[in-house]
Order: C-alpha cells, then structure tokens, then sequence
C-alpha cells in the first residue's frame, strides 16, 4: 500500500513524468517499429522541407507532432525573415492539423543566437509540452544542437527543428525527416493535409519513406488507404463547388 | 516646491559640446560671445545669448544682422529646439534623483515637488547645495528657488534673487517683482503697466472685481495660485510609481553582478511593501544614476502580478543580457532606484497546486522571454472581429492575452457559418501572381509565384470574402481558392475584384496568393 501511495504522489508531483520516458507512439505500425516504439520524447528531432515550397507541409507535420505530444502549451521560435518569406502561423488554419491556437506561443527572433537561446529556454520549462524551432537556411552549430538535445532531456519536451531545405550535415539530432506535399486530390477537390515523408537519419533503427494524412477525426496521421469510398461524407462539405 | 531656470539652457548645450574639442577651448573661446538665432517672422534674431554677449551688451530678441555689426566677433549658432528639449528631460530624468514628481516646464524651467522628500539630504538647504553643486559642475547656469506653490517658486526663480525661501511667506517675497513673474500673457501685463500696475504688489491689495472685469480672470487666478489660495496641479513628465525602492552608493558601481546584486536587495524591500498591500507588479523599472548625470531607465514587464524579488531578479538579467554593451556605466552609477508602475491586486496562492504551478511556469518563461527579445516578440494568436482574413487575428503580446483568445466564438461561427478550410500559413502581405484561368470567375488553370509555374490539379471553391465596402480603403471583393497543384501543393489564391464589377476598358481582376496550406 506504502508503494502505491509513493507512486501517486510522484504522479501528483511531476506529472506525465511517466509517460514522457516512453515513446511517442505515432499510432502506425509501420513507422512505430523503425523508431523503435515512436518518437523519443525529451529529445531534438529534425524536420527539413523538401524545398521552399514545401515550408508549409513540414510545418504542418511539425504541428501535428507537437500536437499530438501532450496537451499544454507549444512554443514556435521562428526567425523572422523565416515568417515573412514563408508566412506566419494562422490560428484559423491550426486545428485542421490538431493544434488549438489557444496552445501556440509565437515567438520571433532577429538573430540565430537568439533562436537557440529562446530554444533552449523554452525547452528546459515543464510548462511546454513541444518546441518547435524554425530556422531559414545555413548550418547549424552541433554543439548548439547537443545543448537542445540535453535541455530536453531535462524536462522531457519534444523538441522539433524546423529546416527550409533537406539539410546535408551531419546531426546529433535524434532523428531526421523530410517532408514534402503529397498529392491528395479527392473528387476533383484538394482533400486532407497529406505527406510524404522521408525518415533520412535515425539513431536508433532503419529508415523508411511513407505518405501520410493527417486525419481530423482520429486526431494523428495515418497512411492514408486509396480503398475509401471517392466522395467520403466527411469531406463532403456543402459549400464545395467544383469549378 | 522647487523651481529650477536654466538660464542659459541653449547656450550651455552648445559650450558642453565643445567642452573636450581642445582647438576650441584653448583658442579663448570662453571670450568669444555665444549667441544663438533663429528665424522669427521674417528676420533672424537672437533666441538665446551666454554671460559674455549679456555683458556686451546683447539681449535676445536683437536682430541678428543688427547684433553682427554691433560685435562681429560673436559666433551665432543656428537653434535646435529639439536638442534643448531633449536636453531639458535629460536633465529632468536625472532630477528623478531628488523627487519622483518631476515637470518639464518648457522652454527651460523644471519643477519638482521636493515636499517630503528634502529630509533625504537632512533639509532642503541641504537638498539645494547638493543640486546646484551637481549643476555647476556639469557647466550650467541655473536660478534655483523653493517656496510653497508653483506660481511663487517659478516667480522668485526667474525674477527674484537666486536664493533659496521657505514657504509661508509668498507675498513678502512676490510683492516686489513685476508682473511678468505671474506667468501672464505679454498683452495683459502691458495693459495693467498702461494704468500704472507693475509689480505684483501694486493688485495684491485691489479690490478684485473690477480687476477681473478689465483684464479677465486670468490675472487673479494666477495670483491666487502663487498665493496658494488655489491649487495649481503638477504634471509630472513620468507616472509616478506606487512602490519604489532606491539605494545610494558611496562608491559608484559599474558591473553587471553588482547592478544584479543590488537589484535583488531592492526587490525584496519592494516585496515586503508589495505584500502589505497584497499588490504584485505587472511592469518594473530600473533607474540607474550614472556619476555624470546620464540616467538608464530599464522596464520590464510580466505576465503575471509578481512579488517574489526572485522572478523580479531574472527578468533583469535577460533585460542587462539583452542589453549587452548598450548598459554603458561609464565611470559607474552612484544611485539605483526600483520601482514599479504598474501594480495589480495579486491573490495570495497556495503552494504546490499542480496545475497553478504549471501556469506560474508558463508566465516564468514567457517574462523571460519577453525581456530579453520584447514583448512584442513573445505572442499569442488572438482571434478578431473581423471578416477579412488578414485581420481576422492579431498576435499579442503574451504576457496580456489571457483565457481563450476568442477562439471558442470563432470556432462557434465556423460551425454555423460553415467556414471552408483555411490556410496554416499566411502571408503578411498577399503577393501578386500571374495566373491563367480557364473562365472568368473559375480558379486559375496555371500561376506563376516567385518564379515557379505551377500546374493546378485541383481547385475547391471560390469562397466569396467581400472587402469593406463601407471604407473608403476596403479594396474589391475577393474569391478565394484552395488549389493543389501537379506535385501536390496547396495553395490558397484569391482574384481582387468580381468581373461582373468591371467598367468598361479597366483591367482585368488581377490575381494573390495569400497563404500555404499543409
């Protein structure tokens, strides 16, 4: 009885500290088992679009991540030439990916050392479930890359590192995605935020290249299956003309 | 009450800058006069002279061209009322130093409201020698004078002997001087000197209504203010601050853990009154007090009502960090003052609740976030009134936006209004493209954005958004598409303006993408 009661009051005192040493489980099977259980939590994953263009779509899965990690607040530290080349976050467009606007926190920087500085802050405090960092080009320092990794540990935050092109240097990262667009046409009409995702670097386990959707109703991404009926009634709005 | 004139406020400025320039000081510049012109109508006159053109026999308001062939040696400087403004609050930030109540009174005066505050330096003869030792050595004229109103001490200041008087007796020491010395308009002081009154004696003892109906209320009225017999209302230049906190230094201290060290002692005195009157701070600011008379005022705001001298102490260690080199002590600062604007009721919480703790957290990072970036930079995503995407939300600062943003009713109206999907990015600015649509009104069948053709697939809409026509500025109508092209990009696109609105011979609507969808 003692030991039950210990184990509450640690749950009471930190809580999801016991969730937060396991994996992040993405929900499918497949990409489940090259990461080993899912997504490491306390640790700096790399998100790298496939090129500009594709900003949105890796922004996109980044938010979906961050939003499926937990249920407090995300911080999106971006460089401001990054908001202004690719555009800001819109609240309106964030729960079609799962993020309520209420949890996002923006954050602009002016420099690079101030990117990795609100990163790492952000990332030490229990308070923040997700961090995503979004920077425009250039190298970045691997020891800076280490120092997220650690602070992340600490506090047991995902941590997600948003690149505008598919990176070549080497990485202390956890792991590293590439994500584009992918096709998603349904009944002539754009359909669910869908992707195509490279695993191009993981420390734990194989690689692989997957098409995802982000599904609304479930709430995570899943692959998505071309067996659907073509006018699936959930997407099919009234407001819908096809021109 | 204290009045300070600095008499030569412009001309000052100008032999401060010339000071340290040796070439200027050896070649016997303090025998060269100094005047200062400026247009006045058409001509150029004299605004402001020094000591050396007074006893050449210069005076303000003399032509320029007439004061040249008097005295040819004179060095005439164009005037700069900005810089003598800025010069002046310069001079009122470091007064802060005597008095939170502090008022510039252009074009050259301050006024401080010592009451309360001269037992600092054990009187306020003391409190005197102490400013005009200060003022003096930083190379300014100056004619000091305290006594019980604004309307005397400015009197006595520019008009009477530069002394110090203890209030009480106003009328003793008003009565001789003119009647300018009432702050009166140049027409009504000519008026009452046309029937033989000049100075403030000669109205005290008249009878007051026939007074009032020659030359109007305003005569008495200032009276009456000097006298104390009405109130006259100071406006100090800064909010006053309800708790403040300060320390003097024997020795003045110049690095950054000594201003974080004695910024900490501060705060837990701050604390103990905070916690009297169960107030929290929601904007601090650090004054420090260089030795030469600069002043650094540093604020910070938070999220929260704060108390705790802790959190206090790491909002400024990011505001000194961010400041970096920009802090400058220069010989050291020899006074600090904390204090904060902005209190706020601040409810006593119990310790150890998870989920307040969480919040606290929360407000913890985002001040210190704040601090060191700006609070501008620190925001959260506010839904707005508004129909028109880009104003459809603001990004606030973060430490002022609470509960939920208005997104529960925006998500309501989605809900009824059926609102179509919207983009996860958007554009700050819509950006013009090139586009090819296969009907007037359909979506475009190729477009052209920085550089790039894409092939359009698929189109869902148009989503009519009409412009705010009840504005002048409202701009066209728009139909918004969310298109996806050949290699699976989404794109939401707008056509400004609606064919069926056309002219005859105007354009053709022209076409925007506005945001990036994942």
């Amino acid at each position: 009885m003692i030991t039950e009661l210990r184990r509450l009051l640690t749950l009471q005192q930190r809580p999801g500290l016991e969730n937060r040493a396991a994996p992040l489980p993405l929900g499918i099977p497949a990409i489940d088992e090259v990461l080993g259980g899912g997504l490491l939590r306390g640790a700096l994953h790399e998100i790298a679009a496939l090129g500009e263009p594709h900003i949105a779509a890796a922004a996109g899965f980044a938010l979906g991540l961050a939003g499926h990690h937990g249920k407090s607040t995300v911080f999106w530290i971006a460089e401001e030439m990054a908001l202004a080349e690719s555009g800001a976050p819109h609240g309106a467009g964030l729960d079609a990916i799962g993020l309520a606007p209420e949890r996002l926190v923006m954050v602009s920087v002016a420099h690079r050392r101030d990117l990795l500085w609100a990163m790492e802050e952000a990332l030490r405090s229990r308070a923040v479930c997700a961090v995503i960092g979004e920077m425009r080009g250039g190298r970045i320092d691997e020891v800076a890359v280490r120092r997220l990794s650690l602070s992340a540990a600490d506090s047991g935050a995902l941590g997600l590192l948003l690149r505008a092109t598919p990176p070549n240097d080497a990485s202390t990262a956890a792991t590293r995605w590439i994500v584009g667009a992918a096709l998603s046409v349904t009944s002539q009409c754009p359909g669910a935020p869908r992707f195509v995702v490279h695993l191009a670097r993981n420390r734990y386990g194989p690689l692989g290249s997957w098409i995802l959707e982000w599904s609304d109703s479930d709430e995570r991404f899943i692959l998505p299956t071309h067996a659907q009926p073509v006018a699936a009634p959930a997407l099919n709005r009234s407001h819908r003309q096809v021109a | 009450m204290l009045s300070l004139w600095l008499r030569r406020l412009s001309t000052d400025r100008i032999a401060r800058l010339h000071k340290n320039s040796p070439p200027f000081h050896n070649a016997g510049r303090s025998e060269r006069a100094l005047v200062v012109a400026g247009k006045r109508g058409n001509a150029e006159v004299l605004i402001a002279i020094d000591d050396a053109a007074e006893r050449l026999g210069l005076a303000p308001g003399l032509a320029l061209a007439q004061a040249r062939a008097m005295h040819p040696g004179i060095d005439a400087v164009p005037e700069d009322a900005e810089a003598d403004a800025a010069l002046l609050e310069s001079i009122a930030d470091w007064c802060l130093r005597y008095t939170p109540l502090v008022a510039c009174d252009l074009p050259d005066s301050l006024l401080l409201d010592i009451s309360g505050c001269a037992h600092l330096y054990s009187g306020e003869r003391e409190l005197v020698v102490d400013l005009s030792g200060r003022l003096a050595d930083a190379g300014f004229a100056y004619s000091l004078t305290i006594a019980g109103t604004i309307g005397a001490a400015w009197a006595a200041a520019h008009y009477g002997e530069p002394a110090s008087y203890a209030g009480g007796e106003e009328l003793a020491l008003l009565a001789p001087l003119p009647l300018s010395a009432l702050r009166l308009p140049p027409a009504t002081v000519s008026g009452l000197a046309r029937v033989g009154l000049k100075r403030i004696g000669d109205i005290a003892g008249l009878p007051r209504a026939p007074l009032t109906a020659r030359f109007g209320s305003e005569v008495l009225r200032q009276l009456d203010r000097a006298l104390g017999h009405e109130q006259e209302p100071l406006t100090p230049r800064l909010p006053v601050a309800p708790y403040l906190a300060e320390q003097r230094f024997p020795e003045p201290i110049a690095c950054e853990e000594d201003v974080l060290a004695i910024t900490a002692r501060l705060a837990r005195r701050l604390q103990f009154a905070l916690e009297r009157r169960g107030d929290g701070a929601r904007r601090i600011e650090l004054t420090l007090f260089r030795t030469d008379g600069a002043v650094r005022r540093i604020a910070a705001g938070t999220s929260r009502p704060l108390r705790n001298p802790d959190d206090i102490c790491a909002l400024f260690v990011e505001r000194l960090a961010a400041l970096g080199d920009a802090l400058d002590p220069g010989f050291g600062f020899d006074m600090a003052r904390l204090s904060v604007i902005v209190a706020e009721p601040c409810p006593s919480e119990q310790i150890g609740i998870v989920g307040a703790e969480d919040a606290a957290e929360l407000c913890r990072l985002v001040d210190r976030l704040s601090a060191r970036l700006g609070a501008r930079r620190v925001r959260r995503l506010m839904a707005q009134d508004s129909h028109i995407p880009e104003l459809a939300e603001a990004g606030l600062p973060a430490q002022d936006v609470n509960g939920d943003a208005g997104w529960n009713a925006f998500r309501q109206y989605r809900e009824q209004a059926n609102l179509p999907p919207r983009p996860l990015r958007l554009l700050a600015r819509p950006e013009p493209i090139e586009a090819v649509a296969e009907v007037p009104d359909g979506p475009p069948l190729r477009f052209r954005w920085r550089r790039a053709l894409h092939e359009v697939i698929a189109a869902e809409g148009p989503e009519r958004i009409e412009g705010a026509w009840w504005s002048e500025h409202g701009g066209p109508a728009r139909d918004y598409f969310r298109v996806e092209d050949k290699s699976g990009l989404r794109f939401w696109l707008f056509r400004a303006g609606l064919y069926r609105d056309l002219a005859q011979g105007t354009a053709a609507p022209s076409w925007f993408l506005h945001g990036t969808f994942a």
